[in-house]
């Protein structure tokens, strides 16, 4: 099977993850933010971590993050993802820490606290994933 | 988002469990033999038939008889009632534990009297059965949303959290590549001293480096080995040990601290290291044991992935925070070196019990058992965890 056919790894979709995989597939990344304390949150989830505020609104990210850490992969290990590939960790502005790929270009020694911004890319399947390019 | 150790992380656990309970028999399966078995394709058993051998290699080496033991505590792969069915055991005390939490709750159940002797098993069919830890069936998604969340980005592997640890190390503590392959290095130089061993053939640093990345900045040697087997311990009351056997082996200390927040985005292990709470664990069970770093002849360190081991080392105050490179450079981990770790090869390079084998590791070694590897004079050994941020520190003595 090669990347064309291949079907993107299925998401987590518990009941509080579809409304975020909803706008990101409307190209407008929501997420959860705390009604009563303001933290962001993510993955999403029925409560807030941070004050156990069960008042949550979801609300669009500024797409601004900076990379923690970043991976290639020499193997592949999915259909959808042929080797060599990256996955990178990015502190969004707003606090929460995704994991997520790096568009654009491989990630190398000095990708480590470099700012990115977020983009929708689809994949061959339709499906619409939040991914990063560097921004400076 | 953890860096901030709440009072509660400088608390210590009742003076009562230090040297309450002591193993008294340890064994495990013929992890060479199945190895070549496997790769033959055969299935030599199931994890419960690894988990039986086992048992009965650890009765003959504590010389009881299976009516003696009165708890049975079941490995993670398992099911309790069905263990208990096998080893036909009808025990007071009962439960189903990874390895650290069964020698802990073993400790618990002991010191508040609700079992004397204690069985331990574990067994493990993982390889004949093709068990994942990664791809899109990774085992354990379960219990760990953050082993199948990143699916999607094309993240599920183990080894990939791990990679994204050490990059993060790398960078914050200036750690280098070499410095990594000390750990793959030292480990095969204790495997080639270890009849049990499945990989003993001694590598170099020029070995490691030029080894081919798997999920890059993990090279193949730094990944621990998939095979089959079983480990089994029976830990008894402190007196009744001394009844039962000349060599009792005492756990003298025991502390835990675990990391949640931020876990399923892995903030835990690439920001903070799992530093704060190996540091609040292993000051509890410096404190129960009135013993400290420097006491410890050998440290056996959970090894799913090399990285565990600079963590751990300066976690566990064998160095300063910061200081792991240098250590491993300078002082070294490896045989004859200053501080040895990992005394068997260790998931590496030995058997990937899941933390089971590293403790019979620490009984034999305090015991003086291990032949060409035994550490002169061993009286004391350390044995540390931090997998997905619950982190144990467990100390063994004469």
């Amino acid at each position: 099977m090669n990347a064309i056919e291949a079907k993107t790894p299925k998401p987590v979709m518990g009941l509080y993850d579809r409304p975020m995989w909803e706008s990101i597939s409307a190209r407008a990344m929501r997420l959860q933010r705390c009604r009563a304390c303001s933290a962001w949150q993510y993955p999403p989830g029925p409560s807030c971590p941070q004050c156990l505020s069960c008042e949550l609104e979801w609300t669009e990210v500024s797409g601004r993050g900076k990379i923690l850490s970043w991976v290639v992969f020499h193997r592949q290990y999915l259909p959808a993802y042929p080797a060599p590939y990256n996955s990178i960790a990015v502190r969004l502005a707003e606090g929460p820490t995704m994991i997520t790929n790096l568009e654009g270009a491989m990630p190398g020694a000095d990708s480590i606290g470099r700012d990115v911004r977020l983009v929708y890319v689809t994949m061959p399947d339709g499906m619409v994933l939040p991914r990063f390019e560097l921004a400076d | 988002m953890n860096h901030v150790q709440p009072d509660y992380a400088r608390k210590h656990p009742s003076p009562r469990n230090k040297r309450a309970a002591a193993v008294v028999g340890v064994g495990h399966t013929d992890w060479v033999g199945d190895w070549a078995r496997c790769r033959a394709g055969e299935q030599p058993t199931d994890s419960y038939g690894y988990g039986i051998r086992a048992f009965n290699n650890a009765l003959k080496d504590a010389g009881i008889s299976r009516d003696e033991v009165d708890g049975l505590i079941a490995g993670p792969t398992t099911a309790y009632e069905r263990l208990g069915e096998l080893t036909g055991i009808n025990p007071r005390w009962g439960g189903q534990a990874d390895a650290v939490l069964a020698v802990a709750q073993a400790v618990m159940a002991i010191e508040a009297g609700y079992a004397e002797v204690i069985a331990l098993v574990y067994g493990n069919d993982q390889r004949s059965v093709g068990t994942q830890y990664g791809g899109p069936e990774a085992m354990g998604g379960g219990a760990f949303l953050s082993y199948v969340y990143h699916s999607p980005w094309g993240l599920t592997s183990q080894g990939a959290l791990y990679a994204l640890t050490l990059q993060s190390y790398k960078h914050a503590r200036g750690f280098t590549e070499a410095e990594m392959g000390e750990v793959a290095v030292a480990q095969r130089g204790w495997s080639s001293m270890n009849p049990n061993a499945i990989m003993r053939k001694r590598i170099s640093i020029e070995d490691y480096m030029a080894s081919p990345f798997v999920c890059e900045p993990l090279h193949l040697f730094d990944y621990c080995l998939i095979n089959d087997g079983g480990v089994a311990l029976i830990i008894a009351e402190a007196e009744r040990a001394k009844r039962m056997t000349e060599r009792p082996v005492f756990i003298e200390g025991v502390g835990r601290f675990d990391l949640n927040r931020g876990a399923t985005s892995l903030e835990p292990r690439i920001d903070d290291f799992y530093l704060p709470a190996q540091q609040a664990a292993a000051a509890q069970s410096y404190a129960l044991s009135g013993l400290g770093p420097k006491d410890m002849d050998v440290l056996q360190v959970y090894d799913s992935f090399s990285v565990h081991v600079p963590l751990a080392l300066e976690g566990y105050g064998y160095c300063g925070v910061g200081e792991a490179g240098k250590f491993l450079r300078e002082q070294g981990i490896g045989p004859g070196q200053k501080q040895p770790v990992n005394t068997s090869g260790g998931h590496l390079s030995e058997t990937y019990m899941q933390g089971w084998a590293h403790q019979i590791e620490c009984v034999r070694q305090v015991r003086g058992e291990c032949g060409e590897r035994q550490v002169a004079e061993a009286r004391h050994a350390h044995y540390t965890s931090d997998v997905a941020g619950k982190c144990f520190s467990i100390i063994y003595g004469r």
